[in-house]
């Protein structure tokens, strides 16, 4: 990076927030998908939402792409440097700075984990809903970049249904805020497209969040089953009973033995398949659902129903579900996590066809998903060192692709990012895509904010004749197309 | 200046060919649905032809099993639950307008709710795809049809509120919930004041109430759920409420909800206003527009608060109203304001709001005036 370009980042965020040295650039060059590694040419890690924007005035005016990122846990690439640009690191920005227990809200900055707002919030007897399996340690912002899920979005809904309003510097390194005090404000839903557009429209520096009240009353169980099968259709039938669980998770045989295998929770070893079903709300309503749930298990075949009898016993649960991805490093040198969605009715026919194409490339897979939302979570194992990274990844893309092919989509919860933006075309037409990069260009007319994720790319993914966009002199008449 | 015509498409693809084949003919278009919200933000400009949906009707898909149904967008919300009642569903949302023919279109297009927005949120929460047209004829779809889903940007985000000024909403896929098999609404007497602190004690103590809406004196709380589930809630919502508290019969339930449905519909000669605020502010809001004769339907919980003036003429507590609320205030109806009256000092992100237009619209064609002034530079401009 040219020296008077570096003086002017140190001047916008201090010296003390530039890190340029060789290893220090390194340790930002990929989030959680580690497949994908860019060195980046300048991190910038700023302590104040004013220090941000001036970081992106800067490369505004020189129109210097910038990549923000929070904890970078995501699982898609979306948080992966650009080679020439800046990482701007939200990491420094993590006070809680407050908790309206009247109006059950939290104003946070995006630094601040998922699971501290809960924490913060606690003693109030309140909660954020949203619990990605990586809540310990990812962040809201990312959360609201990502408008991630978790366990009980079932019930409960992403990211989107529980934020307020962010103020947000736009890529022009101006800032604005989105969204307002109730949901009752005149114009475009601004505040619903921001979540979930992957950190390619503005950086949240301060984000006010919905707190929810504690449930009166949670009731979960495990259920063993013989066949994934048995357990797919007995989530159907739950739904189909007009009961909305907080959550239904499954995991099958591989996914249990890995997750015993790093925590010991207490799942049967020697099951085929494992149904984590969790109620909550009024008591009275848990009670006669939770005796529904118990009774559908049994009629369609679970082998074993485990009902933890204290908090921390369905804590143990909890952290064996939420500790599956990491657990699978106890079976497979390495993995690949995948993240498709089906309807739910096609449950079966995915996973059917999913240990059809494992078969077939000779790879075992593990499935860990959020039943409840046809949310599949395959993860292939491989070996790096046996040399099975292609066949993997390619089974991998397959699996995503065949969800869309099943009606479904590409991602659930992790984004698109790097990772999948070039299957996008297999779930929308160009059209689509190009309605979707209007919206891209209102925000960011220049492409510096977090360029090559969400939308494919010639570049990135092979020359693809797109639909012809005039120029914005020529729309203006100022030129004329030649 | 071209002769006004009227297009009654019934499918997307006689929704795009009306778009694209009046751009020379007719560039200025106005997309109307069932009408129940033409007198919403500020008054249409006269436009070259209309794009009437009320023919855009019909269930695309309907996956019970799935919790999702895929509509044209014209399709009346009631026929929607009618459908989705058939299997023992609903989309939980609860407008006033859906009684008078509204559209599911229209409903997006208006960002509009009734008192279950306190538990389930708008139409901004429940749409998981919609399929849209822009003016040069483009049809592009986002989401998809399944719940959980996050490819790609969610243009129906952008479509809510947009009043017709983005493009034509063609079809929409919705997330359906269950029918709950009991239900029962409290009526508990009481002020804006303790009527807020009423609605706090209950969220805290997890009810699960689905609707806390203050009307008339009273908060009416709807709880939903299993029967034995309602009967528990409904004996301790009474417990904390005290002595006021009566749980309603069901034609009573139903007179309640229809007066509050009543105050966002208006009559002849009132201005309905819908405004948001901080929850706690509410109270004191509330109490100020009842004592300037004001009938008030209230969110409690979340801080929406919709307010019918009698007769009269209302410009200057409009004035008001957008100088101390902003953007958050939404004219629903306009008999007691003056012709032009549009909206208030713009929301922060204004910027924005004219980027999006000028992308998605280059050449204006959809709903001038509806944002009137807000967007009206960028149309100046264009």
């Amino acid at each position: 990076m040219p020296q008077r370009l570096h003086a002017e980042f140190v001047e916008a965020v201090g010296a003390d927030a530039v890190a340029s040295d060789p290893v220090a650039l390194r340790s930002y060059e990929c989030d959680g998908l580690t497949g994908f590694r860019v060195v980046p040419s300048l991190v910038l890690v700023p302590r104040t939402a004013e220090a941000v924007a001036a970081a992106v005035r800067v490369c505004a005016k020189h129109d210097v792409p910038f990549v923000a990122r929070g904890a970078g846990s995501g699982l898609s690439g979306g948080a992966l440097p650009v080679a020439d640009g800046v990482v701007i690191s939200l990491q420094r920005l993590r006070s809680v700075v407050e908790i309206d227990v009247v109006n059950r809200r939290a104003i946070v900055e995006p630094g601040v984990t998922n699971v501290d707002i809960s924490r913060a919030a606690a003693p109030y007897g309140l909660y954020f809903a949203p619990d990605p399996s990586s809540q310990q340690v990812c962040t809201i912002g990312g959360n609201v970049a990502e408008n991630s899920g978790g366990a009980h979005c079932l019930k409960y809904g992403f990211t989107v249904h529980h934020i307020h309003s962010a103020e947000v510097v736009l890529p022009d390194g101006s800032t604005t805020v989105l969204g307002g005090d109730s949901p009752q404000l005149g114009g475009y839903d601004l505040l619903g497209a921001f979540i979930g557009s992957e950190g390619t429209l503005g950086i949240a520096t301060r984000i006010t969040v919905k707190l929810l009240a504690k449930p009166a009353a949670v009731k979960t169980l495990v259920a063993d089953f013989p066949s994934v099968e048995q357990a797919g259709d007995t989530v159907s039938a739950v739904i189909e009973a007009g009961i909305v669980p907080a959550a239904v998770e499954m995991m099958n045989a591989l996914a249990i033995k890995a997750v015993e295998a790093a925590v010991d929770a207490g799942y049967s070893r020697d099951a085929a398949a494992a149904l984590v079903v969790e109620l909550d709300g009024p008591q009275a309503e848990v009670d006669a659902q939770f005796a529904q749930v118990k009774r559908l298990c049994e009629e369609f075949g679970a082998t074993k129903l485990r009902i933890p009898a204290s908090a921390e016993e369905r804590a143990l649960v909890w952290k064996g579900r939420k500790a599956a991805f990491a657990a699978v490093g106890r079976i497979s040198p390495n993995y690949f996590v995948q993240d498709g969605v089906v309807p739910r009715t096609q449950l079966a026919t995915a996973l059917t066809r999913i240990s059809e194409l494992a078969a077939g490339a000779g790879l075992r897979v593990a499935n860990v998903f959020h039943a409840g939302d046809g949310n599949l979570h395959p993860l292939v194992l491989y070996s790096e060192a046996a040399g099975e990274h292609e066949r993997a990844e390619t089974l991998s893309r397959a699996i995503a692709e065949l969800c869309v092919d099943l009606g479904g989509s590409l991602s659930g919860e992790h984004g698109i990012g790097t990772d999948k933006v070039c299957s996008m075309p297999r779930q929308f037409s160009e059209d689509d895509l190009a309605t979707m990069a209007r919206l891209r260009l209102a925000y960011d007319p220049a492409g510096i904010c977090n360029p090559g994720k969400l939308l494919p790319t010639p570049r990135l993914c092979g020359e693809r004749p797109g639909v012809y966009q005039p120029h914005p002199l020529e729309a203006a008449g100022l030129i004329e197309r030649m | 200046m071209a002769q006004e015509i009227s297009f009654t498409p019934s499918t997307v693809e006689q929704v795009r060919a009306a778009v694209a084949d009046t751009r020379a003919s007719h560039p200025r278009l106005l997309v109307t649905g069932a009408g129940t919200a033409s007198g919403w933000g500020a008054p249409a400009e006269p436009a070259d032809a209309v794009i009437d949906t009320t023919s855009l009707t019909g269930v695309l898909k309907y996956a019970p099993s799935d919790l999702t149904i895929a509509v044209r967008a014209g399709t009346p919300f009631t026929t929607v639950q009618e459908t989705l009642a058939e299997a023992g569903q609903r989309v939980v949302l609860d407008p006033a307008r859906a009684r008078r023919g509204a559209t599911i279109g229209g409903l997006l297009a208006t960002a509009d709710a009734g008192p279950l927005r306190t538990a389930f949120g708008s139409l901004r929460d429940l749409v998981i795809g919609t399929t849209v047209v822009l003016g040069d004829g483009t049809v592009a779809r986002s989401g998809g049809h399944v719940i959980k889903n996050v490819a790609g940007y969610d243009l129906a985000k952008l479509f809510h509120g947009s009043l017709g000024t983005l493009g034509v909403v063609a079809e929409v896929v919705l997330r359906s919930h269950p029918l709950p098999p009991a239900m029962c609404t409290v009526a508990v007497e009481a002020g804006a004041v303790e009527a807020f602190d009423l609605a706090g004690k209950v969220v805290m103590t997890g009810l699960e109430a689905s609707a806390l809406e203050w009307s008339g004196g009273r908060l009416l709380v709807k709880l939903e759920g299993t029967p034995e589930g309602v009967e528990q809630r409904e004996r301790e919502l009474c417990r904390l409420a005290g002595a006021t508290a009566r749980v309603l019969t069901a034609e009573e339930a139903d007179a309640a909800w229809a007066g509050v449905a009543a105050i966002a519909d208006g009559v002849q000669g009132t201005t309905v206003v819908r405004i948001g605020t901080m929850p706690a502010a509410g109270p004191v809001l509330v109490t100020r527009m009842v004592a300037a004769g004001a009938a008030v339907a209230s969110s409690m919980a979340i801080g929406v608060h919709t307010v019918r003036f009698a007769g009269g003429d209302h410009d200057e507590l409009l004035t008001q109203l957008h100088a101390e609320f902003g953007a958050a205030v939404t004219v629903l109806r306009r008999d007691g304001l003056s012709a032009d009256r549009g909206w208030g000092p713009p929301p922060a992100p204004v910027r924005v709001l004219q980027a999006i237009k000028r992308q998605f619209d280059p050449a204006g064609r959809f709903g001038a005036g509806r944002f009137s002034p807000w967007l009206e530079d960028e149309e100046r401009a264009s």
